[in-house]
């Protein structure tokens, strides 16, 4: 037999044991018979001999290891009765715990997905990444490129020097390329919709392994451009656009009015290359001169124009420094062969790539850990809380503790029993944790949501939150049940069994109590301020000038395929949907422009005035935006030197500009610029000069925060970019106007999509997200926190005043008026908060630092949230201690007196 | 008859596993089985036989079976492990080490020193 066997046959063990001992007592009895002892007499000194049969019982059971288990099983069962006998108290514990929790929790979950999830592909811990980067700043960077750049960023490579590396590559399983595209059109059976997708090399599925739930994948014959044109959906778009019917697999569909048959369908949780990517048609590589003609039409032909992704995955028992070295040769040699002009050798280095693009860690990782700290205080104001309250009640149950004392337990028995009825309230505060986790679980994505598309972000619940929850559980009731358990062996056996024991303990001030509540008050103070320093951020940002109207503006996206519509087709596509949007009812003005403004997005090109020779801008570009003739009048930017554009500044005529006020003053000080030119530093050996119009007044460009950058516009129709953003100036109501939109853009081109309809001023809040949660949490923590602290003082003043009920009726009985005995209590009230606050104020202003970089036009020590926190937090105090206080006030003496 | 002597501290495993090293038993035949070899002059608590047992089971040196008794009753046979048996070993041989030298320094004289 062993242990579990015991513990979970517990009833056969038990009636085995007791055949067992009745055996052995039968025997000797039967024996005691025969040597001539009358049955009774024999029976009973059998029993005698043998000792009490319920004792022996008992230390069997310990022997095989079980008592431990029924003593625990009793504490618990106590533990049950114990809550049950006080509801109130059981649910303020399993309350505030379970929101701490819930709140740790859910952003556990948060934490976990964004910074731990890793690609869904077989060994995805082994797969890297390429990264290069131009590190000597008078190199010139070694061609055109079509990526993103940055530190801890995978770049972008040619596509003849990747198959150069491929082929001498020796360190990884294979080399594979890829590139994200987004906004591309699908159409299916005449419904045109935006989807994202992602190019990748034929040999991308072999080597990366992602698992498939129909179909087949791309294979390295479908990458040649005299292959029939083929792709690989995801299970989103599968159940999204065939309602996963296997009618979709050899179905032709078009994309930018390519027409390429589906031949498989990856797996649910494989996303592409990124993790917690959105992409939904995967396609060969070879496909991407006829669906994303860009430039000269085939940028496979283009030997130094740097675009693809490339990634591989490490041979077993290769270290990173070994691949490190051998694939920087392989560039360097790929290099030098697919690009003999180019003199300057950019640094090479390799990177991880379980993420695959994701590069959202990058952004979310402080913010993350920010909340999680917050989280935690908050979680650590209610273990202070239930501390308190465990302490209190720990007093009333002295006479229970003397009295098991008493009779014998050992003081480690009766800590053992209060910290099981800690971990008893824990665990059910941990499962309500879990569980508002659970549903909370998307609540914190939602809050990064734009408001007219999802986040993407989808967290899911795995062994790693359930482990996380365990364990903020486990340490919660260890932090809260040890002080109680350790005060409760410390009760004098013999005053506590006395009736009026408690009179002469000597410690009727409850300091432990007072210290826990004094803690208490401090951190909450603390996450008040944070919440208020967060939501004056928010407040700063929403209200900082912009330099232009946003109100009733309207915005979509028109991407029209360059396959369609050629410069200057596109040019004419765009003036007709601007007209016939002008001529709807409700709509004041309509303009265009390549980039929105403040939504993260911007464009910057080097140009520099005619003539001069080349000077800062070369370093720091200014910022560029083609926009449409009414642009400055729909946006409310005043011009306040020359002309605005007009309808005729077209590509028949020479290409103008208007510029900015920062731009104009940095570039022409003291210089009227309207009649001037500038040139791109850039362009061939002859750039054409560009007049300059006009000069507009300073309006922020991509991101809310910042001074408003030095600013060229251009005219739109002479400079398309090919994507473009519709700003509509309307009164209208959106979803009447949003619906003449679409018929307006339909009746032009019945595939061509409206993207992304959204107001300007959602668009603003857009970019705010990481403000607009860190106000939301914060406050909603400050509340929790204030909630908590509230009950925190009313708990110890009442026990004080409880425990002081006798001395205040003696008070009264010697003439002490009740308003002088409620401003006793509320004094003490008063000097608890104080202190509390005092310490909350220096360590808010020790730690706040840490987030300066996240406030705006605020100090971390910004005194008017100081002020208002601490004077919050003072009414607060007063309020919760007022309750006992006239408690106290209302005291009758003879009541009193006779009390205890 | 001198008076029987109260066990020494620790020594009921090591004669538990003596015991049945010789045949297995059940707890009654044990204890009739010590008390026959040690001819009665060793007083062993009844009742502190069985959590022994349980304990020496519970570390695996004994193992035990149902089976029927002499007068046809259900009793549990305990018999020795392999473990049990190189435990039993190691104990005797210490306690034998022990005596000696317990005995040695009981019956050492003065005039030896």
């Amino acid at each position: 037999m062993n242990f579990f066997k015991n513990l979970f046959q517990r009833r056969q063990m038990e009636s085995e044991m007791d055949t067992e001992l009745r055996f052995h007592i039968d025997s000797f009895t039967a024996d005691l018979i025969r040597q001539g002892i009358p049955s009774d007499e024999a029976l009973r000194r059998a029993r005698m001999e043998f000792g009490a049969i319920e004792a022996k019982k008992e230390e069997c059971r310990e022997s095989l290891g079980l008592r431990l288990w029924d003593e625990l099983r009793g504490d618990c069962r106590y533990g049950v009765r114990m809550m049950k006998q006080n509801p109130g108290f059981t649910a303020v514990a399993v309350v505030s715990l379970g929101l701490g929790i819930g709140a740790n929790t859910a952003i556990f979950t948060f934490a976990q997905e964004i910074l731990l999830k890793t690609m869904a592909v077989p060994h995805s811990e082994r797969l890297r990444m390429l990264n290069w980067a131009v590190v000597d700043p008078k190199a010139h960077f070694p061609g055109p490129a079509w990526g993103s750049f940055g530190p801890g960023l995978a770049s972008p490579f040619p596509y003849r020097l990747y198959q150069e590396m491929r082929r001498h590559n020796e360190v990884l399983d294979d080399l594979v390329a890829f590139k994200d595209v987004y906004h591309l059109s699908a159409t299916v059976n005449g419904q045109a919709e935006p989807v994202d997708g992602m190019l990748v090399s034929g040999n991308f599925y072999r080597s990366i392994a992602p698992k498939m739930i129909a179909g087949r994948p791309i294979a390295p014959e479908d990458d040649s451009l005299s292959a029939s044109p083929v792709v690989v959906i995801s299970d989103a778009y599968w159940a999204r656009r065939f309602g996963r019917s296997a009618e979709a697999l050899g179905k032709i569909i078009s994309l930018n009015r390519v027409p390429v048959t589906i031949i498989g369908v990856n797996a649910p949780e494989f996303k592409g290359a990124k993790a917690g990517g959105t992409y939904e048609i995967f396609f060969p590589l070879s496909l991407q001169p006829q669906v994303l003609p860009i430039r000269d039409g085939s940028l496979l032909a283009i030997d130094n124009y740097w675009w693809l992704m490339v990634m591989g995955r490490l041979k077993a028992g290769v270290t990173d420094q070994a691949a490190g070295i051998a694939l920087e040769a392989g560039f360097r040699n790929a290099f030098h062969a697919t690009m003999p002009e180019k003199k300057d050798f950019p640094h090479f280095s390799i990177i991880k790539g379980s993420r695959g693009l994701d590069r959202r860690q990058l952004e979310f990782t402080k913010p993350i850990y920010l909340l999680l700290a917050l989280a935690g205080l908050v979680l650590l104001i209610a273990c202070a809380n239930l501390a308190n309250l465990l302490l209190a009640r720990s007093t009333t149950r002295q006479r229970e503790m003397s009295l098991r004392l008493a009779m014998g337990a050992t003081r480690s028995r009766v800590m053992r029993q209060v910290l099981t009825e800690a971990m008893l309230l824990a665990s059910l505060g941990g499962a309500a944790g879990l569980l508002l986790g659970y549903w909370g679980r998307n609540f914190i994505p939602s809050l990064f949501d734009d408001s007219w598309h999802p986040s993407g972000i989808d967290p899911q619940m795995d062994w790693r939150v359930f482990a996380f929850a365990f364990a903020i559980t486990l340490i919660t009731g260890l932090l809260f049940g040890v002080a109680p358990a350790w005060r409760s062996t410390r009760a004098d056996v013999n005053s506590g069994l006395q009736e009026t024991g408690r009179m002469s303990t000597g410690r009727p001030r409850a300091f432990l109590g007072k210290a826990l509540v004094v803690c208490q008050v401090s951190l909450s103070l603390l996450l008040l301020v944070g919440a208020g320093l967060f939501l004056r951020t928010l407040l700063n940002l929403r209200t900082t000038a912009i330099g232009f109207n946003p109100e009733h503006i309207l915005l979509f996206d028109i991407n029209p395929p360059r396959s369609q519509y050629p410069w200057p087709k596109g040019v004419a596509l765009y003036q007709r949907i601007e007209e016939k949007l002008a001529i709807l009812p409700g709509v004041q003005s309509v303009t265009l422009s390549a980039e929105p403004l403040l939504a993260n997005s911007m464009d910057r090109n080097c140009f520099r005035p005619t003539g001069k020779p080349p000077g800062p801008a070369e370093q720091d570009p200014p910022w560029t935006n083609s926009v449409g003739p009414n642009f400055f009048e729909t946006f409310g930017i005043p011009i306040v030197n020359g002309r605005s554009f007009t309808a005729r500044d077209n590509h028949s005529v020479p290409d103008v500009a208007i510029v900015n006020r920062r731009f104009a003053r940095e570039s022409f000080p003291n210089e009227n610029p309207v009649g001037r030119t500038i040139t791109s530093c850039e362009r061939g050996d002859n750039p054409t000069p560009i007049e300059i119009v006009g000069v507009s007044a300073d309006a922020k460009y991509s991101d809310i925060r910042g001074e408003a950058p030095p600013t060229i516009y251009f005219s739109f129709p002479q400079d398309n970019k090919g994507r473009a953003t519709f700003e509509l100036k309307t009164a209208a109501s959106t979803p009447s106007i949003v619906a003449e939109i679409r018929e307006v853009v339909r009746s032009i081109d019945k595939d061509l999509p409206v993207q992304e309809v959204r107001t300007q001023t959602q668009q603003i809040e857009a970019t705010l997200s990481q403000e607009r949660v860190f106000a939301t949490l914060t406050s909603g923590f400050g509340i929790l926190a204030l909630i908590l602290a509230s009950i925190g003082i009313y708990g110890i003043m009442s026990y004080t005043v409880s425990r002081r009920t006798n001395e205040i009726g003696i008070r009264m009985a010697l003439g002490a008026r009740s308003t002088v005995v409620l401003s006793m209590v509320l004094r003490e009230t008063l000097l608890l908060a104080l202190i509390g606050i005092a310490a909350g104020l220096a360590s808010a202003a020790a730690v706040t630092r840490l987030a300066a970089t996240m406030l705006y036009n605020l100090k971390p020590t910004d005194p008017l949230t100081f002020v208002a926190a601490a004077f919050l937090l003072t009414i607060i105090a007063l309020a919760s201690g007022f309750i006992p206080a006239r408690r106290a006030s209302s005291v009758d003496p003879m009541h009193a007196l006779r009390h205890e | 008859m001198a008076k029987p002597l109260d066990l020494l501290q620790g020594t009921l495993d090591m004669l538990i596993l003596k015991a049945i090293s010789l045949g297995p038993l059940h707890g009654y035949g044990i204890l009739l089985r010590i008390q026959q070899i040690s001819k009665d002059r060793l007083e062993i608590q009844q009742g502190s036989l069985y959590p022994a047992l349980y304990r020496l089971e519970h570390q695996g040196w004994i193992a035990s079976v149902w089976g029927e008794s002499e007068n046809n009753r259900k009793a549990k046979y305990y018999s020795l492990t392999a473990r049990g048996k190189r435990q039993l070993q190691l104990e005797a041989e210490n306690w034998n080490r022990m005596t000696d030298v317990i005995g040695g320094i009981l019956s050492t004289a003065k005039e030896e020193l």
